[in-house]
């Protein structure tokens, strides 16, 4: 009994109740009742952030943060927060933040709110029980929840276009859960599911039952793969984008192609381990999976005229770099892995606010309208240069970082291959971004003035909710970049990740 | 065992009085008694478990003391326990939605409910064939009774369920005569120790076995359910899916777990098992396909019910103790998600006036409740974590996986989960459709929806004592 309610079992469900509670609340609120929901959301996001600060702190004094309850014979439920869990968490906590913000200011006047704001803090609480789980079954559990509260706000707007996108998205997700769940059903019954380790935990039967561990992964990284939008299991990312442009920057940079990519992560590291996913010669196709995904993707930005459209294929092809730095299977590619995970996740919901702040404002959904924006909405267009240029891996905005970490990876795991394919990818990133930013500042407003002109009488370009967000991440783009060589950043943070991951 | 006695006797006692007491009594009265002695049966069941957890085996009890062989024996397992206990809950819950929401039901329904209840609570306890068939001849009965309760539009259906019924038990008790032309005896306990695979043993139980299946709408036998169970009264409805048909599962499994020879179990187990696969896939696709929703629900629970015949199929073709537990949590949960199912399905219909699935736009915003439950229960017939129908998938899933020979059998549950997944959202998805929203007849009656979301929220609940149930059940299914 005693072990159950030491502070130390019970922070990790208390950070996932810190979302939990004020999502079912707000269910409970009435439509009007805006102020209260508003406090509900921000109070939540109080506490989560404190709550958080308190594990970092806890964390890097070398704590243990676990809670157990019995679930399966052999597989209990475990929430475990470690320093990779304490990487998504902060970062969702913070983009959470940002989004919620976001949300109230694009959403003011709309009907359903209370039921939008309530799924919106759910599919948080599943994303931080997610970064959490501790075993495989846990993380399971986690990933079905996430894609249940996150499909009301993919079909929210309710229009025959949002239920086509959102029956497209629950048969992708729902069938990348059935495969994960056989695949840990598979490796359950060949090495039971203890917590996750560092290292992996299948070496010892990698004798006994090859053949059964390279399908449990096969099917694990499938299922996986759907979330984090692996080429060929991608097309469900575009499609979604009639999404609400908040739901649009959650599912992009935090919840759901994170939650792909994050298990990507804990399955190579923390369940085969590099040794065994080496010895088994999974994480060689994992690679060409991943370079196969970053270029296809980057080409079919290129032909996307429609601005969300563009940065969804960006996203695809972006995650897949995560990927690609697990597959390389070296620990500075880990690092660049790990941190691209942040990065990728700020830098892509700054560009998301921007595209949300365009159509709201002037109505702008096309690459071609967006000539001349820089002179009505100067900020926005600052904070959507700093993310394209980002996403580039124009120094010191944060994509450069790990981008260079990628690189100097592949090259220490000898696949010198890899250099050139990130230069490439850069290039095609810099094709289909630089036009953008090109009409934007040095491209002629439009004689006959903007289609739909909104917040002309704001103090701001725009509505002050809807900037601050976009300026706010932006500006956390650059710092992460600049301040890399700090402990406290994610770089510093994901070395001290790898460092436990690699110390064997 | 005197527990198990007074939650059997109590429903019939009630039944009995109800009866008697005709019109005299309310219908209101009449639904407080029949409400009030499931809560009685339900705490004595619930005192039963107590018992046989603390004695951790099957308790045996010879009526009016007579002797093994001549006396009618009743056998109080953990399993049996556990059944008791669900069956009274159930009971209570369909009792109280009958009673107090805003669909009222007939005085008859308050007799029949408690009839129901105790023929069910006397099939979990018996242990001897030919008291077998009376419980099952009983409980048909009933059902069919309880079908007609909705007035014209049911007669038909439940005509037809009734000439199927009697027919089915014909056939068990048929296999019933034989068995005891053989051997002398219809003691469970007794046979299993005797019987032999000749051929009289054999067409025995397949006579037995297909009785069994048709009442239990087992695939490829279970066309008479669809319409039964659509058109009944909701609350009916409820009960049907959720228990009757499990009552023959349960002697279908008694006679293969403990009558019949191993051998022979182990010939025709792979046969049921994979009709178990083809149910779950076509009952699946129909439900897909169904306009209407009731008929959506009820053409689950043929799919839902594939997975406990493979349970039970491969229980019998491997023998091993696991399948029993994977089987029972199936019809638990099944029972509990379904119920769910169809009050919800029933209040939606009430409220948004219409009974097609295409009627449901906006249900979202105009029942969001009843909806909210429906897609709860969905996800335990899905199979999603952490509900209950999780936990039966994962100790089904167990012993395919864990050889590489059995791994077809996976694949089965694969496309099951999928096609599951395929009929529950395409309900859901149609919920949330804003653009043209079908406004709802009446207000929402919300006790109605809430008594819905109960048991679903339950199916879920299973998680937090899963670990438990499974040791439960395992530690002796018999």
């Amino acid at each position: 009994m005693s072990a159950l309610f030491t502070w130390t079992s019970l922070l990790p469900v208390l950070i996932i109740l810190s979302s939990l509670i004020p999502g079912l609340l707000i269910f409970a609120t009435p439509e009007h009742a805006r102020t209260r929901r508003t406090l509900l959301n921000m109070t939540g996001i109080a506490i989560k952030l404190i709550l958080v600060a308190l594990m970092l702190a806890g964390v890097s004094q070398g704590l243990t943060f676990r809670f157990e309850i019995p679930f399966l014979p052999s597989a209990p439920l475990v929430l475990h927060g470690d320093a990779l869990s304490l990487q998504f968490i902060a970062l969702s906590s913070i983009l959470w933040l940002a989004t919620t913000i976001y949300a109230i200011g694009y959403l003011e006047g709309s009907p359903l709110r209370s039921r939008f704001f309530g799924y919106f803090s759910l599919c948080v609480s599943a994303t931080v029980g997610l970064a959490l789980a501790g075993n495989l079954v846990t993380f399971l559990l986690f990933y079905e929840l996430l894609t249940l509260s996150t499909f009301p706000l993919v079909v929210h707007r309710g229009t025959p276009a949002a239920l086509k996108a959102g029956r497209v998205y629950l048969a992708y997700t729902l069938g990348g859960g059935t495969l994960l769940m056989m695949g840990v059903a598979l490796l359950h019954s060949l090495v039971t599911t203890p917590d996750f380790t560092a290292g992996g935990y299948v070496l010892a039967q990698i004798e006994d039952s090859s053949l059964g561990l390279q399908i449990a992964f096969i099917l694990m990284i499938a299922g996986l793969g759907v979330k984090a939008a692996l080429v060929p299991l991608h097309s469900w990312l575009p499609q979604a984008m009639v999404a609400p442009a908040p739901v649009s920057a959650l599912l992009h940079a935090v919840a759901v192609v994170k939650a792909g990519a994050f298990g990507i992560i804990r399955v190579v590291y923390d369940v085969y381990g590099v040794e065994a996913s080496a010895l088994l010669a999974l994480t060689q196709p994992l690679l060409w999976l991943a370079a196969v995904t970053m270029i296809y993707a980057s080409i079919r930005a290129l032909q996307q005229q429609d601005i969300k459209r563009r940065l969804a294929f960006s996203t695809v092809s972006q995650v897949s770099y995560i990927t690609l730095g697990v597959a390389l299977a070296g620990p500075i590619a880990a690092v660049g892995a790990i941190v691209h995970l942040v990065h990728q996740g700020l830098m892509k919901v700054t560009l998301f606010f921007c595209a949300g702040n365009f159509a709201e404002t002037l109505g702008i959904h096309k690459v071609q309208e967006m000539d001349g924006l820089g002179q009505r909405m100067p900020w926005t267009m600052a904070a959507f240069s700093v993310g394209a240029l980002g996403m580039i891996g124009v120094p010191p905005v944060a994509g450069f970082i790990s981008k260079i970490y990628l690189g100097m990876g592949a090259l220490e795991v000898g696949q010198p291959w890899v250099v050139l394919l990130l230069a490439g990818s850069a290039l095609l990133n810099a094709a289909y971004f630089l036009p953008l930013l090109y009409r934007g500042w040095f491209g002629k407003p439009p004689a006959d003035g903007w289609q739909q002109d909104n917040f002309k009488n704001h103090r701001f370009e725009t509505h002050w909710m809807l900037l601050m967000p976009a300026l706010f991440t932006a500006l956390l783009s650059l710092l992460v970049g600049i301040f890399a060589g700090s402990i406290l950043s994610p770089l510093g943070w994901s070395e001290f990740i790898v460092s436990r991951e690699f110390a064997q | 065992m005197t527990y198990a006695l007074v939650s059997l006797s109590i429903p019939l006692l009630s039944a009995l009085a109800l009866m008697l007491a005709g019109a005299r009594l309310s219908n209101r009265n009449a639904g407080i008694m029949a409400i009030v002695t499931s809560l009685l049966s339900l705490g004595a069941a619930w005192f039963c478990l107590l018992d046989v957890a603390a004695a951790n085996q099957s308790i045996l009890l010879n009526l009016g003391g007579w002797e093994n062989g001549l006396a009618i024996r009743l056998r109080l397992s953990p399993l049996s326990s556990l059944l008791l206990l669900f069956t009274a809950f159930m009971h209570v819950l369909i009792g109280i939605y009958a009673g107090f929401s805003r669909r009222g039901v007939s005085r008859d329904f308050w007799t029949l409910s408690s009839l129901l209840h105790g023929s069910l609570a006397a099939l979990w306890l018996s242990a001897d064939l030919f008291n077998l068939y009376i419980t099952l001849e009983l409980l048909g009965l009933t059902a069919v009774a309880m079908v007609a309760l909705a007035g014209k539009k049911a007669y038909k259906p439940a005509a037809n369920y009734l000439i199927l019924s009697l027919v089915a038990s014909l056939f068990y008790l048929l296999g019933v005569a034989l068995v005891y032309g053989r051997y002398g005896s219809l003691d469970v306990v007794l046979l299993g120790l005797q019987t032999q695979s000749d051929t009289t043993t054999r067409i025995a139980l397949l006579v037995m076995t297909a009785g069994l299946m048709l009442k239990a709408a087992l695939w490829p036998l279970h066309l008479w359910l669809p319409a039964a169970h659509a058109n009944a009264p909701t609350a009916v409805s409820a009960l049907l899916s959720g228990l009757v048909v499990k009552g023959p599962i349960f002697i279908l499994w008694l006679l293969w777990s403990e009558v019949a020879p191993v051998d022979l179990a182990q010939q025709i187990g792979p046969v049921l098992a994979v009709a178990g696969m083809i149910a779950l896939v076509a009952g699946g696709l129909s439900a897909m396909r169904s306009p209407y929703l009731k008929t959506l629900v009820a053409y689950s629970t043929v799919a839902q019910l594939g997975y406990a015949m493979m349970a039970l199929g491969l229980l019998m073709a491997w023998q091993l103790p696991q399948m029993h537990v994977a089987l029972w949590l199936f019809v638990i949960a099944h029972g509990l998600a379904k119920a769910t199912l169809f009050l919800a399905a029933g209040e939606m219909q009430t409220t948004l006036g219409t009974k097609r699935v295409s009627g449901l736009r906006g249900a979202t915003q105009t029942v969001p409740v009843a909806m909210f439950a429906f897609a709860v229960a969905g996800g335990s017939l899905i199979g999603l974590p952490p509900s209950g129908g999780f936990l039966a998938k994962w100790v089904l899933l167990e012993p395919m996986l864990s050889s590489p020979q059995n791994w077809p059998w996976a694949f089965g549950v694969l496309l099951g989960t999928l096609v599951s997944a395929a009929y529950i959202f395409r309900v859901v998805a149609i919920s949330f459709d804003r653009a043209r929203i079908n406004p709802p007849d009446v207000r929402p009656d919300r006790l109605g929806h809430w008594l819905a979301l109960l048991p679903a929220l339950m199916v879920w609940g299973m998680a937090l004592i899963g670990e438990w149930l499974i040791e439960f059940l395992s530690g002796g299914g018999v």
